[in-house]
Formats: C-alpha cells, sequence, structure tokens
C-alpha cells in the first residue's frame, strides 16, 4: 500500500466495467452448466476435483466437534473408565455368546444352501466410516462421511449403522462421500416383509421418522409391528438388513392400496459412526454345477434403488 | 467506502463463510441459518466495486454448489446475482443508513433464495412454501455486526 494514496483526489461517482455484461455471459455459462450437469454425467469428474480441494473446509466444519470429544476424553475420571471398561467387557461377552451361536447358524445356513445348490453366502466386508457433516440443504438428506474414493469406495455402495440401513454412497471425493439418507424423497429401498416374505418397495419421503411402504394391496398379510428387511432384489443393498418397522397402517376404503407408514431401524439423524458396506468379489468360480437359479440376489439386475 | 481493503481477510473470510455454511448450526434450526457467503459477496462487492465483482462472485458460488451438493451452476448463478445487483446500486446504499441497509440485504438476498429455489424446482426438487425464504431474513439481521467487523478487521489489517 502507498502511504498518500488514501490523499489523492477520487472521483466519487467511479464506474467500473459495466457489470451487465459480465452478468449475461455469466448466466449462458450457468445455463450450460446447468444443462450439463443435470442431464449428462460429463461433470461428476470436475465436482469431484472440487470436492477434493474442499475438502479442508469439511474437516474445518468438523474440528468443533471433534475439539470437544477430545475435551471430555481429557477429563473423564479414572472411575468412570473403568466403569466403561467394566460394562464394555459385560457387553462383549455378551455378543460373543450371540456370535458363537450365529456362526453355528451360519454354518448350518450354509450346508442348508449347500443342499439346495445355491451359491454360499459369504460375510460382508464393511469399513468403518465417520459423518464429517450433513447436507446444508434443509431439504435433502445427505450426510458427508470421511472415507472416499482412497479408501475404494464407489457409488452405489450400501451405508448401515449398528441398527440397520442408513443409504447409499451417492458421489465420492478422493476423502470424502456424501450418503444419501433412505429418508430422502428421491429415495427407494426394496424390501421385504420378514414374517412371510412379501415384497415392496419403501419410499423416503423428506420425514426422518416416517418411510412409505407402496403399492400394498388392501388384502395383503401385514402388520403393525411387521420388520420389514432389505431384499436385495436391485442388486444395490445386501439382503437381509434390517431397513424399518410397520407403524401405522390405514385401509381406505374405495382405494386399492393401503397406505402404510413405516418406522426407520436406523437412527438417521443421530449415528456418528457408520459402516459402509463392500459388494461381495465377483464370483469368478460359481458354485452351482447345474444352474438352479435360487435368488441369491447380489449378481443379478441392476438399478431400481435410486 | 474503505480506500484500503486486505486481501488475506478477503481469502479468511471466503473460507470461514464456508465453513460456517456447512456446519456450526444447532440441527432444528437449519433453515434460519444466514446465507454466510451471500453476505461476504455482499460485503465485499459494496467495499471494493472495481476489485470484487460478478465473475468472482459466480465462482464463490460454484464452491458452495460443490458443498452443498446443488447441480453445479444454480448457486453459482444466484451469487452473480447478487454481485450484479450491489454493483448497480453500491454508490446509493453506501448512503444509506444501517437500517435500510439491512432491508437491501433482505431483499438482495431473498432475490438470491427465490433464484436457487425457482431453479432447484425446476430441476425436480419438491418442497413448496415460503421456507425458503428465512435465510434472507437471518442474512439481514446478522448484515451490521458483519459488516462492523469485517470493517474493523479491514482498517487494521489493509
Amino acid at each position: 500500500m502507498i502511504p498518500w494514496e488514501g490523499l489523492t483526489i477520487k472521483t466519487i461517482f467511479v464506474q467500473g466495467p459495466v457489470p451487465g455484461f459480465r452478468l449475461i455471459l455469466v448466466m449462458l455459462v450457468s445455463a450450460a452448466l446447468i444443462a450439463a450437469d443435470a442431464r449428462f454425467e460429463q461433470l461428476a469428474s470436475v465436482r469431484s476435483t472440487l470436492a477434493t480441494g474442499l475438502a479442508p473446509v469439511h474437516w474445518l466444519g468438523n474440528a468443533p466437534y471433534r475439539f470437544s470429544d477430545w475435551v471430555a476424553d481429557l477429563f473423564v475420571s479414572r472411575g468412570d473408565l473403568e466403569e466403561q471398561n467394566e460394562e464394555l467387557k459385560t457387553r462383549l461377552l455378551i455378543l460373543e455368546r450371540r456370535a458363537l451361536k450365529y456362526a453355528a447358524l451360519a454354518a448350518e445356513n450354509n450346508e442348508l444352501r449347500r443342499l439346495l445348490n445355491s451359491s454360499e453366502s459369504v460375510d460382508d466386508r464393511v469399513i468403518i466410516a465417520e459423518v464429517v457433516g450433513v447436507s446444508p440443504d434443509p431439504f435433502s438428506h445427505e450426510v458427508i462421511i470421511n472415507k472416499g474414493a482412497n479408501d475404494n469406495l464407489r457409488p452405489g455402495q450400501a451405508v448401515l449403522d449398528s441398527q440397520g440401513l442408513m443409504g447409499q454412497v451417492i458421489n465420492t471425493s478422493q476423502f470424502t462421500s456424501r450418503v444419501l439418507l433412505i429418508s430422502d424423497s428421491s429415495h427407494a429401498v426394496p424390501v421385504e416383509v420378514v414374517r412371510n416374505g412379501l415384497r415392496y418397495i419403501l419410499l423416503g419421503n423428506g420425514d426422518r421418522e416416517q418411510l412409505e411402504l407402496i403399492h400394498v394391496p388392501d388384502t395383503a398379510d401385514i402388520r403393525e409391528g411387521d420388520m420389514l428387511v432389505s431384499s436385495g432384489l436391485g442388486g444395490r443393498f445386501p439382503r437381509g438388513y434390517p431397513v424399518a418397522e410397520v407403524s401405522n397402517i390405514v385401509k381406505e376404503p374405495g382405494e386399492s392400496f393401503m397406505s402404510i407408514q413405516a418406522t426407520p431401524k436406523a437412527r438417521l439423524n443421530q449415528s456418528r459412526l457408520l459402516l459402509v458396506v463392500f459388494p461381495p468379489q465377483e464370483n469368478v468360480d460359481p458354485v452351482p454345477e447345474e444352474s438352479v437359479e435360487a435368488e441369491s440376489a447380489n449378481n443379478d439386475g441392476s438399478g431400481g434403488a435410486d | 467506502m474503505l480506500s484500503v481493503i486486505s486481501y488475506p481477510l478477503f481469502a479468511i473470510s471466503v473460507i470461514l463463510a464456508l465453513v460456517l455454511s456447512i456446519s456450526l448450526f444447532p440441527v432444528g434450526w437449519f433453515e434460519f441459518r444466514p446465507e454466510w457467503l451471500g453476505l461476504v459477496v455482499f460485503y465485499w462487492t459494496l467495499r471494493a466495486p472495481a476489485q470484487f465483482g460478478v465473475v468472482l462472485a459466480w465462482c464463490l458460488g460454484l464452491l458452495l454448489d460443490v458443498l452443498e451438493a446443488t447441480t453445479l451452476g444454480v448457486n453459482a448463478v444466484s451469487m452473480a446475482v447478487i454481485a450484479f445487483l450491489v454493483l448497480a446500486m453500491h454508490q446509493r446504499l453506501r448512503m444509506y443508513p444501517v437500517a435500510q441497509q439491512c432491508l437491501v440485504v433482505f431483499l438482495v438476498l431473498g432475490i438470491n433464495q427465490m433464484l436457487v429455489h425457482f431453479l432447484k424446482q425446476f430441476l425436480g426438487a419438491d418442497s413448496p412454501g415460503f421456507a425458503y425464504l428465512w435465510p434472507a431474513l437471518t442474512s439481514a439481521i446478522a448484515w451490521p455486526f458483519v459488516a462492523a467487523a469485517f470493517d474493523n478487521l479491514n482498517r487494521k489489517l489493509g
């Protein structure tokens, strides 16, 4: 800065370059950009690059929470820690016992599947991710997680929390990805009723507490309290994860479908640690000798969930 | 009407606005969050119309598009409109008392929010009602504080 700059006489009505022309130019560019982004896929890489550049912003945005976590950790008393440790050990014991039972069941299940000549079910490979941000747009239900293309995440992968299905990865940058939650109004999950295997589509409707089960005929056997699990049809979500519980059924005389609400099992706006499921490796050496087509999901069909 | 402006302050204000627009707001109050980046664009085009203008505002809007995962260009063109409106009336705007400035902030950011909303509806979003105008109101309330803080820092750092 020149020290006497403030002293030079300035004309009051300085007029820069005409902004109108630039505005029109910018509007044209934007129109092209909007059309390209809304209708074609080419800009995904541009978005991904910019998002990678903006990763520090996400990091900074999450910093206060990290800091408060850190402070909270700093001031935990020894007694509390011991208590927590004890509690965790008890819990671990309980879960281990269940896991033992589960191992036996899984073995038995695989044995039965082998007898039926269908492919064995393998345990899904998962990676743990942390929520580092939520979508600033109150009308879209998305969260941002701290795992990205560097951890081999791809759009389309299912995301769970400890209670149930959360949503799916919709785009990734180098270090972060966006997850569309099942409650978003543009999201749908193919589900089945655990009790009797009826298959339906579960729609999000912009409400985090309520999902909507559609096209259920008036005569269908469905009750309040029925558990809905992902059916694996469509090939996007792995089969058998709890998604929601039927909470309310309204039969309207004259309508051909019932209107059914379900409460999501996953804690959509509370969970901070999520599991991202990797699709099973493509079976290069498929088991079935004579191809009995059991609907083993996972590698038939495509799309459908978005 | 500052004779000196501080470029580092500009950079910091932009980063701060971007961070604030994705974080640090109580969850239930999301729709009342001020449009921080809009305020930053408003401030800098008002204070330094020769240096900051339509194109820079457009670039900042593009960053916001990436952060919000909206269709690329929606926030960008809306930010450019803010800059254009401020450029068109910055000479009068400086003479206004604070209350009147707040009113203009409300109108200009309201136009910005409306444009974003219309474009999103046009592209298939579904959110009826006028709730999308809340950010314009809260931004207008925040304007005197933001402007005073930046003016102070500009004088110290510039």
